[in-house]
Parts: structure tokens; C-alpha cells; sequence
């Protein structure tokens, strides 16, 4: 009895499992809603939906549709159905990350619509934004949150040290490593912590420069590349002398920021979320400018780091609609940025937006400071560089490279090994 | 007669019921199984992405790329050194264990066995990240370490390349010892006890019980166990991803992390992946090949 009553439960699991899937049917049939993916429900979702929210007002009937993807997902997602050939699973709108969107674009350039005929002044986001979504000069995406990399440090740890915050705003990267040894030497925190294996560190003192690992035709350029010996050299002194932590994943990093070890961070400003988090250290922490390369002419201390724009599909079956929604909304309108600032703390790099009040607020976590405001504002400094499709392998070469350099090889072998692996997984 | 005009004999019947009854699983493995690796190897042919798959020039470019890919050669280096290492070490201690938990004599014999095979139950990637934790430069095991007096700093296991390894070895151990050791276990238990009983009056010692008749009659269990853990240390995956990403310097990389990288993390090269998993499939077979000859006996 007992037997077959448990067959009778896992038969009718069975069937709910397959009728689940077969509900969850993707492209909305329905003409005014459409389908999204996107990651972080207190962020990205939370800005769509409000942004649905507000284009329904002037449009009857219109909704978006949310599902939660992860960014990871959301890339397997695309690459499957991609390579599938099939894009008939994708969302009418996905969000993607800057730095990935040029691989896919690379690979699949028909899995997405460009926005030619889209109705935006493009030039209200910082151009360097604008490009990571751009193809010659063709748009593809509406850049959503801002990556422009902000400097944190704890102004207790520093005075500690004897310094103030404006000791490390607009310095170069040589002043900054005198300040962290002084700082290890009398305190021993470390005024930077970085990842190992897939830390973005190294990328961001590139960009800084308007430099990259390839070179205009797309090619690795690592060997002979001046700027990228210096950034490399000046990295690997950085953890040589103690004043960068290099830790192996993502969680000992955020254990470091919130276990006190590290004095300062240099990362996207998406970071303040996290910083924010830890209550116990509110009112200690204020933003500045990253450091700036020492001796290239290029050199600025203003960077990007993530961010993420919203794409149109090719399966987006009311392209009109969805590129209308963005224009209006994301693309365009102030209020709305007003409107999620508060709500999602998602900081948008619509320029005209860094103007507004709600933007201009100070902010108690970092001592008052306007850092909204602020981080609009640098993110208009930030130079142009070459992008390619190849950022990930290029990262992961030139980290590589460190570590090798850091447990001992010579940095003239190191950077010959990067270049030669970038240069191998670059052809087919 | 009968039989004649229905056009079947009775035993022409039965054959006929029994390729039925073999037919939905035949079915199943050719679909779900044989096609895709025909499907994976015709791609390992291709190269492009997406809709613009392509034959490569010269067809098997793929693999001579292989031959140039250091990254791919380090994962394969990586991945043997597991296998040569963990796989010798777990099989002898879940031997061991078995040899131990199937004294009749023992008491709470259910709790030790439950406790052992325990690992086994938990996730992959749960363990793994449970392992990343504690063996973090601040993590559970440098605590210890510390409060012992044998460091006075956290050892950074995760970011030095010989410690990241070792640090996987051990994890490996960890969750798949118990389940050789069920194996072991059946084994055993499949071993008559008057065979020990008869040796104990020919007064043979417990090593030489083992040696002599303990791992002789456990043999085609040992085959198994060593088939299925080389099998499974090939395809070694998630342990690479969760528990050291692959690093420091691509030192912990495993073949399949770097297939998966290749098509989802880097720009996606599926036809190349294939290549290098179809590799991995035909080392797999290849070493089951020479176990499974090397552990017949028969003449």
C-alpha cells in the first residue's frame, strides 16, 4: 500500500516538474509586455521594473517581465542558445555586462539588434561608456549602471598613519606605494587588496592610461608594449613591497574590507554596496580617485570597472516598443534616475542626471560625501581605450604573468609566456 | 501448422519480446548518449561560432591545435598528477576502512559506515566552497595551526601552487573515500566467513588473510573502483572551479574547468572544445582498456 501510494506522489511530482517547464514559455506572446533578463533583484531588477512601472503610465497595458538571471546565466544562457542556432529562448531585453559584450557581439553578431534608428542623445553618457556596447560607430546597447572606478580608503587607518585623504587624491602610483609601505610599516594593514586569479586590478591601471593588452588591429600586445611593462612592474612592486594584499577568490577578498585588514580599495564604484554593508565601519570609509601611471603621458587617474548595459535581442519580436521604452526611460529621462537612485542605489552614467539634487545628497556611510555626484563626475574623465573581444583571456595572461613574476620568474620570460598564450587563444 | 500461419515459431516469439523489451533502453542510450558524441566529434571538426559553424582547414586542425596549447598540456599535467596521486591514496584507505567497518565483532556498525559515507551525500560545490573557507589565509585550518603554535601567520594555502594542489588531493580524499568504501564493503560481505575461518586454523595472520584472500576475491571490485575513479578524476571539474578557480597561474586547472572556459567564459570556441573532450574520452577509454586488461586473469 505504502509502495503504491509513494509511486502515485512521485508520478504526480513528475508531471508538475514537466508541466512547470512546459509553462515557462520565454517571449511574451502578449504585444505590450516584454521580457527581460537581469541579475540582482535589489538592483538591476528593481530599476527595470521601476522603469516599467513609469513608461505604463503613458502606455496602457505595457509590463515588463523580470526573470532573475544570474550574469553568469545569462551569458551559458546566450552562449547556448546561440551556438544552438535557436534564439527563439531569449528574453526581448537582456542586461550584460561591458566587458563581456564584445566577445558575444564578435561570435554571434546576429543574436542582437542594433539601435540605429533609436531616438537618444548618446552623447549624455560618457563616451568611454558608450563604447563598450559600440561597433564601429553603430550602437548597440543603453548603457545602464556605472563603472567608473572610485578609490575608497579608511580615513582612520590613515590618520593612524599620519595622512589625510587628500594625501592620496590625484597621486600617482609611486606616491601611493611610499604612503602604503609607510602605512604596512606603522599600522600593518595594507593600503590595497587585489585579487589573484581574476582580479581586475591590473585592467584598471591600463584603461587609466587609455591603454589595453591589444593593440589597435586587435592583436596581443604585451611584449613591447611599454605602458603594459610599467602597469605590470609597478603591480608586481605594489605586492613585492607588502602594500597590496593579493588574496585568491572573491570571498577573502570582501574579508579583508570587512575584517579591517585593508585601508583602502581601488574597484568599480559598484563596490559601495558592498562597503555600505558593513555597518560597523560607516563614517570611516570616503571615496577619492584612483592613483595615476607614473611617467606615461596618457596617464589619468580615472578608470571603468563592470557595469552592465541593457541589449535588444534579435528575438525581440516589437523591436519599436523596446527601443521607445529604453529611449524614454533609460535613455532619457532624469526623473527616473531620481526615482531608482534612492530606491535601488544603482547610480546611473547618464550624465545630465549627476546634476540633480537626490545626486548631490551626502551620504553618511562615507562621511558626508556627495559620492553620487562625484561618481557621475568621474566617470566623464575617463579615457577611451581599445576594447576587444578578448578581455577575459587578456586578463587572465596578464595575471598569470604576475603571479609567476611575484613566486620568481623573470619578468622578461613572464610577459613573453602572456603574450605568447594571448596570441595563441586569439587565433582559431 | 498453427505456428506457421501466425509466421512465427513460439521461440521466434520470445526473441521478438525480448528486442522489445531491449528496445526503449537501446533507444534511450543511442539518443541520449551515441548521438551526441557522433554530434561532439563532428563539431570538433568545426571551428567559428553559433550559426556559422564551419569545416575547419585542414579538418583536423583542432587537434594539432592541442599540440600548441600550453594551457591545455598544464590542465592535462594537473589532472594526472590527481589521478596518480589521490587515486592510489583513497583506494587503500577506503579498503582499509571497509576491512575495518566489516568486523562482525563491531559495535554502532551502522553509525561508523553512515559517518564515512556521509561525504558523499553533500554536494560538489558545497564542499568545495566549504573547503575554500577553511582553508582560507584566515580560514578554520591556519586558526588551528596558529592556536597549535605550529605558524605564526596564516599560511596562504589557495594562492601557493604546490599547497592550492595538495589542498585539492585532500579535498578528493574527503568526499569520495566513503563511497569506494561501499563498494568494498558489498565486496566483502560477498566473502564467505568460513574461508576467513579456514585460514585462521591453517593459522594465517590478518595480513596475510588480506593479501591472500581478501583482495584476491575483492578484485573485480578494486577493477571497478579504479575504472570509475579514473574516470571521474578525468573529468574532474568542480572541485578546479569552486575551490581554487583554476589557480594561482593555472597550476590547479583541470581539463574539463578549461573546456568549460573555453566555451563559456572566453570567446566560445566550441569546436575546439570538443576536441579537447574528445580527447579527454579517449584517454578515459584507453586507461579503462589497459585496467581492465591488466586485471583479467583469465586465460
Amino acid at each position: 500500500m505504502k509502495k503504491k501510494l509513494l509511486a502515485v506522489l512521485m508520478t504526480g511530482i513528475m508531471a508538475a516538474s514537466f508541466a512547470g517547464t512546459a509553462t515557462s514559455v520565454y517571449a511574451a506572446d502578449d504585444d505590450n509586455t516584454l521580457t527581460v533578463w537581469a541579475w540582482d533583484q535589489n538592483f538591476n531588477i528593481k530599476s527595470m521594473q521601476m522603469a516599467g512601472e513609469q513608461y505604463a503610465k503613458d502606455h496602457d497595458g505595457f509590463a515588463v517581465d523580470v526573470i532573475e538571471t544570474s550574469s553568469d546565466d545569462c551569458q551559458t544562457k546566450l552562449t547556448t542558445a546561440a551556438n544552438a542556432g535557436d534564439y527563439s529562448t531569449l528574453p526581448d531585453i537582456v542586461l550584460m555586462q561591458d566587458n563581456s559584450f564584445q566577445k558575444y557581439l564578435k561570435s554571434y553578431p546576429d543574436a542582437f539588434t542594433d539601435l540605429k534608428d533609436m531616438d537618444v542623445n548618446w552623447d549624455d553618457f560618457g563616451k568611454l561608456k558608450q563604447s563598450y556596447s559600440m561597433v564601429d560607430d553603430t550602437h548597440y546597447g543603453v548603457p545602464f549602471d556605472n563603472g567608473a572606478v572610485i578609490a575608497c580608503y579608511r580615513t582612520d587607518v590613515l590618520e593612524e598613519a599620519g595622512y589625510t585623504l587628500d594625501d592620496l587624491t590625484d597621486i600617482t602610483w609611486s606616491k601611493f606605494m611610499e604612503i602604503g609601505k609607510d602605512l604596512h610599516e606603522k599600522t600593518g594593514k595594507y593600503l590595497l587588496t587585489s585579487e589573484a586569479t581574476g582580479g581586475d586590478t591590473l585592467m584598471m591601471m591600463m584603461q587609466s592610461c587609455g591603454a589595453n593588452f591589444v593593440n589597435e588591429d586587435g592583436e596581443a600586445y604585451i611584449v613591447g608594449n611599454d605602458v603594459a611593462e610599467k602597469c605590470i612592474n609597478l603591480y608586481v612592486d605594489l605586492v613585492k613591497n607588502d602594500v597590496v594584499k593579493l588574496v585568491n577568490n572573491w570571498d577573502e577578498y570582501i574579508s579583508t574590507i570587512t575584517g579591517g585588514e585593508a585601508a583602502g580599495i581601488v574597484n568599480g564604484n559598484w563596490i559601495t554596496a558592498t562597503l555600505m554593508s558593513t555597518e560597523d565601519q560607516k563614517g570611516l570609509w570616503q571615496i577619492t580617485t584612483m592613483p595615476k601611471v607614473d611617467d606615461v603621458e596618457s596617464a589619468t587617474n580615472y578608470a571603468n570597472n563592470g557595469g552592465s548595459s541593457w541589449y535588444i535581442t534579435s528575438n525581440c519580436k516589437n523591436v519599436e516598443l523596446a527601443e521607445d521604452f529604453l529611449a524614454s526611460t533609460f535613455g532619457s529621462s532624469t526623473d527616473f534616475y531620481d526615482a531608482i537612485l534612492p530606491a535601488s542605489g544603482a547610480i546611473s552614467c547618464y550624465l545630465p542626471a549627476g546634476e540633480s539634487k537626490v545626486y548631490n545628497e551626502p551620504n553618511e556611510f562615507f562621511g558626508g560625501q556627495p559620492i553620487f555626484s562625484t561618481i557621475v563626475e568621474y566617470s566623464s574623465h575617463i579615457p577611451e581605450f581599445t576594447k576587444t573581444p578578448y578581455h577575459y583571456e587578456s586578463r587572465e595572461c596578464v595575471n598569470t604573468a604576475v603571479i609567476n613574476i611575484v613566486n620568481g620568474a623573470s619578468v622578461e620570460d613572464a610577459l613573453q609566456e602572456a603574450q605568447d598564450t594571448l596570441a595563441f587563444k586569439m587565433t582559431e | 501448422m498453427n505456428s506457421k500461419k501466425k509466421g512465427m515459431t513460439l521461440i521466434a516469439k520470445q526473441r521478438a519480446a525480448g528486442w522489445i523489451f531491449l528496445l526503449p533502453a537501446t533507444l534511450m542510450i543511442a539518443i541520449m548518449s551515441f548521438y551526441p558524441m557522433i554530434r561532439a566529434f563532428i563539431i570538433s571538426l568545426q571551428t567559428g561560432a553559433g550559426a556559422n559553424m564551419r569545416f575547419a582547414e585542414p579538418i583536423f586542425s583542432n587537434y594539432k591545435r592541442i599540440m600548441a596549447d600550453k594551457v591545455f598540456q598544464q590542465s592535462i599535467a594537473n589532472t594526472f598528477l590527481y589521478l596518480i596521486i589521490q587515486v592510489p591514496i583513497m583506494l587503500v584507505l577506503a579498503i582499509l576502512l571497509a576491512q575495518l567497518l566489516n568486523n562482525k565483532d563491531l559495535r554502532f556498525k551502522g553509525f561508523f559506515r553512515t559517518c564515512v559515507f556521509l561525504p558523499c551525500a553533500t554536494s560538489l560545490v558545497s564542499y568545495s566552497l566549504i573547503f575554500r573557507s577553511m582553508f582560507a589565509t584566515d580560514g578554520l585550518i591556519n586558526s588551528i595551526l596558529i592556536k597549535l603554535g605550529i605558524l605564526s601567520t596564516g599560511y596562504n594555502f589557495l594562492g601557493n601552487s604546490a599547497s592550492a594542489k595538495v589542498v585539492i588531493i585532500l579535498a578528493l580524499i574527503w568526499r569520495w573515500t566513503g563511497y569506494n568504501m561501499v563498494f568494498y564493503l558489498a565486496g566483502l560481505q560477498n566473502i564467505e566467513y568460513s574461508v576467513y575461518e579456514a585460514a585462521k586454523i591453517d593459522g594465517a595472520n590478518g595480513w596475510k588473510t588480506f593479501w591472500k584472500i581478501t583482495v584476491p576475491l575483492l578484485k573485480p571490485t578494486i577493477i571497478m573502483t579504479f575504472i570509475m575513479s579514473i574516470n571521474g578524476t578525468l573529468q574532474l571539474f568542480d572541485e578546479s572551479v569552486n575551490l581554487t578557480k583554476g589557480g594561482p597561474a593555472n597550476s590547479t586547472i583541470t581539463m574539463s574547468h578549461y573546456v568549460y572556459n573555453t566555451c563559456f567564459i572566453n570567446v566560445p570556441n566550441f569546436g575546439y572544445a570538443s576536441a579537447m573532450s574528445f580527447l579527454i574520452f579517449i584517454m578515459v577509454a584507453v586507461l579503462a582498456f589497459i585496467n581492465l586488461k591488466v586485471g583479467d586473469t583469465r586465460d
